[in-house]
């Protein structure tokens, strides 16, 4: 391996013993690294800072304080109706999705969601440590 | 503050073409434009500017006006400007990586062969998280999101702190109104060329309806970009190198950013109707 081939090395000028086990250090490497092969450093990507959408980032973050209160920054979020202004953990985040969406989502999908809520509550409050 | 004796300052910190004109001095024949309306605490100075315009080029200064020091000079607060930033980021983002758990992962209902006797490993489905196409254990779930609230006085602080690390670092220019006579945006370009402004400037009025030259000019601009009063905040401010103000703008931010100092904590939301306040 390179390593041995540099503490070889290494080890060679520290004793001053020069010339013959420089010569006969050889490198082995089991192909393991070096497994990424390149003709030459790629280029780095090139990002335009000044699109329509990242000039106008934020825009009306502030909307309740510089306006009157009258709207909320949560108003501005778009997110899937369940996680607008609402942040919690994954049981907590499907119980309000079924609340919510329940009535109108696919059979499958509300079939799955009512198996994961049974399991994550059966999780979360019956096992471990944290109950 | 006294600098060390051996300190050693790269030479290319500060623009030499930006210090050709400073803060105005106390003595002055340009008259006072505007004076601050809130009551300036006694142990501080009104902050002083240039008030320009957008007409000629090449204009000298209209004249002068006298900012509230606790909105444009406010301690360098870098802790509540990282803050207020990261809030910026993250409240609004939605996580939309989504895996499948092995009950989802289509099929796997059937044990693949007996318990005993196969010689193989025993399992109990083919969508196990050990197989090839099965479930992931721990992986993202759905839709989340990562919303949270800074405290109210928190964000206005923000605000403040930005306005006055603008002032301060001479990147902040007030103007008395957005009146192009062009609306032709290589006129606005070499105007900010002209006049050191930055890279990049933003535009901030208070009217709804802005004047029509001036959106016809930013429209095609990439760097140079408009926004109402309300729509002010950080990510904005510390994008745009430049901030360039109306008289109007600076009297609606003042009085919006003045009145969080001396205000009742709220028995309810204000978005509710207050009597006192509107």
């Amino acid at each position: 391996m390179s390593v041995l081939g540099g503490l070889l090395r290494a080890g060679a000028t520290f004793c001053q013993s020069a010339g013959t086990l420089l010569q006969t250090a050889r490198t082995i490497s089991t192909g393991v690294c070096c497994q990424i092969r390149m003709h030459a450093i790629p280029q780095p990507k090139k990002v335009d800072r000044w699109t329509e959408k990242s000039s106008m980032f934020g825009v009306y973050d502030n909307i309740g304080i510089l306006g009157d209160f009258k709207a909320h920054p949560k108003d501005l979020i778009i997110a899937p109706c369940w996680l607008k202004g609402f942040r919690g953990n994954e049981l907590q985040r499907l119980i309000r999705k079924k609340k919510m969406v329940g009535d109108r989502m696919m059979t499958l999908d509300r079939h799955n969601l009512e198996k994961r809520i049974r399991f994550l509550y059966r999780r979360l409050n019956r096992y471990g440590k944290h109950r | 503050i006294a600098l060390p004796s051996n300190l050693l300052l790269p030479s290319n910190l500060i623009d030499p073409s930006r210090t050709k004109r400073s803060r105005p001095p106390p003595d002055c024949p340009l008259p006072v434009l505007r004076r601050c309306d809130a009551a300036v605490p006694s142990h501080l100075r009104p902050v002083r500017s240039w008030v320009e315009s957008l007409q000629d080029q090449e204009g000298e200064p209209l004249g002068l006006a006298e900012l509230h020091p606790d909105v444009f000079a406010a301690p360098p607060r870098i802790d509540i400007l990282q803050e207020v930033e990261l809030w910026q980021r993250n409240y609004k983002r939605i996580r939309h990586a989504n895996t499948k758990v092995r009950s989802e992962v289509r099929g796997g209902g059937r044990k693949p062969w007996r318990q005993k006797g196969g010689g193989r490993a025993r399992h109990g489905s083919i969508r196990s998280p050990i197989w090839r196409g099965g479930g992931v254990c721990h992986g993202p779930r759905g839709p989340s999101s990562y919303y949270y609230m800074l405290p109210m006085k928190v964000r206005v602080m923000g605000l403040k702190v930005a306005l006055s690390s603008k002032m301060g670092q001479d990147y902040l220019h007030i103007v008395d109104s957005l009146d192009i006579p062009t609306p032709d945006p290589q006129y606005l370009l070499d105007l900010i060329r002209h006049r050191y402004w930055g890279e990049s400037v933003l535009l901030v009025d208070v009217a709804e309806e802005l004047p029509e030259n001036i959106l016809r000019a930013t429209e095609s601009l990439k760097t140079v970009n408009i926004i109402p009063a309300i729509g002010l905040n950080v990510h904005s401010m510390l994008k745009h190198e430049a901030l360039v103000l109306t008289l109007d703008a600076v009297r609606f931010l003042e009085e919006k950013l003045l009145w969080h100092d001396e205000r009742h904590t709220p028995l309810y939301p204000f978005k509710l109707p207050y009597s006192d306040f509107p």
